[in-house]
């Protein structure tokens, strides 16, 4: 126990000691450090933002130097297309484009991490730009403008931002929670933010040269889209293989903006359209058809992107073909619709008219349908004559009508076969009271034949209804045959 | 109108368009072109013939062409224009009250009313009837004196 107990103070005592340690190689550290060292730096968190060389590393990098240098001289020695002859993947001048092309992709990843940089660093002082500006270039410039002044009336944005968001930027520092850098933070900032703009003018350099080959790297695409637009999606999809492999949805979306500012309307925001939208075919279709437009442009350029990286045709001609088919498309869509003729009228009783049926037809049927009263007059017994209105065979019969034996006085209305709550009622009535549903009704009645003349509440009410009413499964009837045993 | 309806001259053509217009009404209006009366008959007809075409045909004869006489002294057409009807190379009558059944003499008040009539003869004839009545009011139906020859 005591050997455990020892060994328990032994760690922690090395604990300490290695905290002790990483006290000391973060002063050694700081020491070391070009920048002067302040009591916040002691933080370890901003160890690694401190040096902005730690982060952004790509400008000292060899491969960096030798690619700009390289693209100076060939910018300088204009364009040269004498090398058609020769297989693509020799040509030193299509490696270099290849590298142009990874280049500034890296170039981009590393601006974003330089406005990472800038971003925290300014943070202290104006927290609320970052969500104002989203773009990392004009973030570096506007902190490079605004430097460490508070007050925003004496900074002058003007072409560096619209002037909507130059209200807002300047309304927001109004009112900002943020406190003056000090003069080493803010050295660093503006350092890195000269770093980014360097990096972005670098970037434009290799596109600029990338757009002056492309005839030469991918005529089919730079016929359809043009050689600007081509070089910036090569660039952004990190070269044309990487293109070709895209689908053309993607493609579509190649640099397209991200989402507007909150509290501007999105009512006028732009569909989602990329870097397609600065083609000319784009900008010289009516603006109701842009979508569409939009979309045949993507998958057609993706089509010859993916013909151009296996170099299939180095004459453009697939290119323009693409094209004359754009335009075609584009040409019909525009054209009216043809005039509405008007429509002959069908051959009469060729088209047989449509019966319908169901419950509630069926309901409004029986409202015209043969009543009881009717049905009994239609009716008459065998060898008994039948009474008339006007007596002795003139006028109207009555048939079964209010004859004696009948089992029915008044011919009350027939419950309707669909009514449910009638027929249950009625079920009810029968068993209940001798058959008299007001109380001034009686049961007494007077017939011509016999006089007065008792109504039979045990008369089968359905002797009359229809022939093929069976009684076996009646819900009113009765038992039919009781045997004694 | 004779632009958009045909108009024929020649006998054979009746003959073959009699013949090969199969279950189908085939209007003949007997006129010429220049008569007023004509004129108007022809606007209605010009007018129903597309929305009428799934059950009728509708042509011109032109009565002062010289084969068409056979056809006019036949049908006994003396008033300008006049109207038979035909279906599967039947000749069928209308009785619309007025003293001859076998053709319809003068204009239609509307485009309907010609509709009309051509409905009640294809009606008629699809049941096997040679001879249908008019289902115009007798308001709608032009009256005109039938004058007897030499009585």
């Amino acid at each position: 126990m005591a050997t455990l107990a020892d060994s328990f103070l032994a760690d922690l005592d090395e604990l300490s000691d290695n905290e002790a340690d990483v006290i000391e190689e973060e002063d050694v550290d700081a020491g070391n450090m070009e920048e002067d060292v302040d009591g916040e730096m002691a933080d370890i968190e901003n160890l690694n933002y401190d040096d902005l060389d730690s982060v952004s590393k790509l400008q000292k990098t060899q491969r960096y130097v030798d690619i700009m240098q390289k693209v100076e001289d060939a910018l300088q020695k204009g364009s040269d297309i004498s090398n058609l002859g020769m297989v693509l993947e020799d040509d030193p001048e299509y490696q270099l484009i290849v590298d142009c092309n990874a280049l500034s992709v890296d170039i981009e990843n590393e601006i974003i991490i330089i406005h990472n940089f800038i971003r925290d660093k300014y943070r202290l002082k104006f927290p609320e730009l970052e969500s104002l500006v989203h773009h990392p270039i004009d973030y570096a410039r506007v902190v490079k403008k605004i430097g460490n002044e508070m007050d925003l009336t004496l900074v002058d944005l003007e072409g560096l931002l619209p002037s909507a968001i130059i209200m807002v930027v300047s309304v927001t520092a109004s009112t900002t929670s943020g406190k003056p850098l000090p003069e080493e933070i803010l050295d660093k900032t503006i350092d890195a933010c000269d770093r980014a703009l360097t990096l972005d003018a670098a970037k434009k350099k290799v596109l600029d040269f990338v757009e002056s080959r492309m005839g030469y790297i991918a005529p089919n695409l730079s016929t359809i889209v043009g050689s600007a637009v081509a070089a910036k999606l090569m660039g952004t999809a990190g070269g044309l293989a990487a293109l070709a492999k895209m689908p053309a949805c993607n493609v579509q979306l190649l640099g397209a903006k991200k989402k507007n500012l909150a509290g501007f309307s999105t009512a006028t925001s732009q569909f989602r359209v990329g870097y397609i939208e600065q083609t000319e075919i784009f900008q010289s279709t009516p603006p109701s058809l842009r979508m569409r437009a939009c979309r045949l442009l993507a998958s057609k350029s993706t089509l010859a992107a993916r013909v151009d990286s296996t170099r299939g045709d180095p004459s453009g001609n697939n290119g323009r073909a693409l094209r004359e088919e754009i335009r075609k498309k584009i040409e019909k869509w525009q054209e009216p619709p043809p005039a509405k003729q008007p429509k002959p009228l069908p051959v009469p009783d060729s088209e047989p008219k449509k019966k319908r049926g169901g419950r509630r037809l069926r309901k409004m049927k029986e409202r015209y349908a043969i009543t009881d009263m009717r049905k009994l007059a239609n009716r008459m017994q065998f060898g008994v004559p039948e009474e008339s209105s006007l007596g002795d065979g003139l006028g109207e019969g009555y048939g079964m009508l209010g004859q004696a034996g009948s089992g029915k006085l008044r011919v009350s209305v027939g419950q309707s076969k669909l009514a449910a709550k009638v027929a249950k009622k009625f079920k009810e009535k029968q068993y209940g009271s001798s058959g008299a549903s007001s109380g001034l009704t009686s049961s007494l009645a007077f017939t011509p034949v016999q006089g007065i003349e008792l109504s039979n509440p045990q008369a089968h009410a359905h002797q009359l209804g229809s022939g093929t009413q069976s009684t076996y499964f009646s819900e009113t009837g009765t038992f039919s045959k009781i045997k004694r045993t | 109108m004779s632009y958009v309806l045909r108009t024929l001259r020649k006998k054979r053509e009746v003959d073959t368009i009699i013949r090969d217009t199969i279950d189908k009404v085939l209007v003949l209006r007997f006129g010429r072109s220049s008569d007023p009366v004509c004129l108007h008959l022809d606007d209605a007809l010009c007018k129903s013939a597309r929305e009428v075409s799934k059950f009728a045909n509708v042509v011109l004869v032109d009565i002062d062409s010289d084969e068409i006489q056979v056809y006019a002294s036949y049908f006994d057409i003396t008033f300008i224009p006049s109207t038979v009807f035909f279906f599967n190379a039947h000749h069928m009558k209308m009785d619309s009250g007025t003293a001859d059944h076998t053709k319809w003499v003068g204009a239609f008040h509307k485009k309907q009313d010609f509709i009309d009539v051509v409905e009640a003869i294809y009606r008629g004839a699809m049941k096997g009837k040679l001879i249908v009545s008019c289902p115009l009011p007798s308001e709608r139906i032009p009256k005109y004196q039938l004058l007897y020859r030499d009585v």
